[in-house]
């Protein structure tokens, strides 16, 4: 019996002494809680005014700050969403270059339009005389000079393209999916046209009629500039896939 | 008698008046910016946010963060460009936090103030109401965050020399449940 009573006793003591740390921490978690409380529990220690002083510096109307806002124990975190903010600076650097690269791909591309332009627009004055096979010979330089010239440029524009680091991406969408499947038709036709164009040239200089595969050289040029231009306009046109 | 006494201590201590935290979460979401430029009229949207609220001592706390790539403006080229330009492999989560008082969770405008936490930045946005339908246990909830790239400090793209325009509206609609 006396032994029941001691047990019950100790039990009450242990009871009590569990119910009085609940209380305590519950009290806690209240007084860490209240905004009221913590501030008035912030202005009481030694380095409070710098901490109270930076509160009231914060403007309130969307100003962007660089710290963000001591986290309270109960907010859900970046990690209870399964998130994490881990940078990876060497992904930021890859894609720097690439779209410095990028940009200035672009600024060469709409550049290399003109002496393309200007390569079409001399080629009116690039065929041999069909009666005699002679023709306005300084017309001919100066459509090999701006379609040498295009040629050169288009290389640099596509090596500003090709060098970008890779970044990885899923499935390909919009305009540049377009820009990308043009390329099979422009690069091809920006090997072709200039050695059908020096055949076409040579045989033009021996006072031959332009024959054989040569006789391509304008269908190939104008399908190259024509795919040029659309991969150009496929990523520049607002054009949604 | 001691058993009956035990019990009812039991009943009334202080443990049993110790409430868990409420917590809410993020069910589904559709969050998506608009850029505008002359040529350009530009929406990108992510399914993949996540979501979480805890509610204790009258207060709910809110957390919504969603990866910056996982937002698609249709655009490949696009989107490599905007993770780039908001340094989204630097910062890759942008993230809200936002608090209510407990007793304002079931009405049908809410009041936040907004902590944005994006490329680096964080901007605070006060009094963003937001739109609530309530059927049982689910919130679904609709609002717009006047967002602007000088808000995070995120210079502005351009195309053809021309900046797109600072205001960049963040269109709101989740849905969220009562755990």
């Amino acid at each position: 019996m006396a032994v029941t009573q001691l047990g019950s006793k100790l039990f009450l003591a242990a009871f009590f002494a569990t119910s009085l740390t609940c209380t305590r921490a519950t009290f806690a978690q209240a007084y860490s809680s209240s905004d009221a409380t913590s501030e008035f529990t912030v202005a009481s220690l030694p380095d409070a005014p710098s901490a109270l002083l930076e509160q009231q510096q914060q403007p309130s109307q969307s100003q962007p700050q660089q710290q963000p806002p001591a986290q309270k124990p109960t907010e859900p975190s970046l990690s209870d969403l399964g998130l994490s903010n881990k940078p990876d600076p060497d992904l930021q650097a890859r894609l720097d270059r690439h779209t410095q690269m990028l940009k200035i791909h672009q600024r060469l591309g709409l550049i290399t339009l003109a002496p393309l332009a200007a390569a079409c627009i001399s080629s009116a004055a690039a065929p041999p005389d069909p009666r005699n096979g002679g023709g306005n010979t300084v017309g001919r330089d100066i459509h090999v000079g701006l379609g040498s010239l295009s040629v050169v440029m288009y290389g640099l524009t596509a090596s500003y393209a090709i060098r970008a680091p890779k970044i990885p991406e899923g499935p390909v969408k919009g305009g540049i999916k377009i820009h990308k499947y043009l390329i099979w038709i422009h690069a091809p036709g920006m090997v072709l046209t200039p050695i059908l164009g020096a055949m076409a040239f040579s045989q033009a200089n021996n006072g031959e009629k332009v024959h054989g595969i040569a006789s391509a050289h304008a269908a190939v040029a104008w399908t190259t500039v024509a795919s040029y231009t659309a991969a150009i306009v496929a990523v520049s046109w607002p054009i949604k896939l | 008698m001691k058993i009956t006494l035990l019990a009812t201590l039991l009943l009334f201590s202080p443990l049993a008046f110790t409430q868990s935290p409420e917590t809410w979460l993020l069910t589904q979401s559709t969050l998506s910016y608009h850029m505008s430029h002359p040529v350009h009229q530009v929406d990108g949207f992510s399914h993949g946010a996540r979501g979480k609220g805890v509610c204790d001592a009258g207060t709910c706390e809110f957390l919504v963060a969603a990866p910056v790539k996982s937002f698609d403006s249709g655009d490949t080229n696009r989107d490599e460009h905007m993770i780039q330009v908001t340094r989204g492999a630097d910062f890759p989560v942008v993230s809200v936090r936002f608090r209510l008082p407990e007793s304002a969770i079931n009405s049908p405008t809410l009041d936040c103030d907004l902590d944005v936490q994006f490329a680096g930045n964080t901007a605070h946005y006060t009094h963003i109401v937001f739109q609530q339908t309530i059927q049982g246990n689910t919130h679904h909830i609709t609002g717009t965050v006047p967002s602007t790239l000088t808000d995070f400090k995120i210079p502005p793209p351009s195309f053809l020399t021309v900046p797109i325009k600072n205001e960049i509206p963040v269109k709101v609609d989740s849905t969220w449940q009562r755990q």
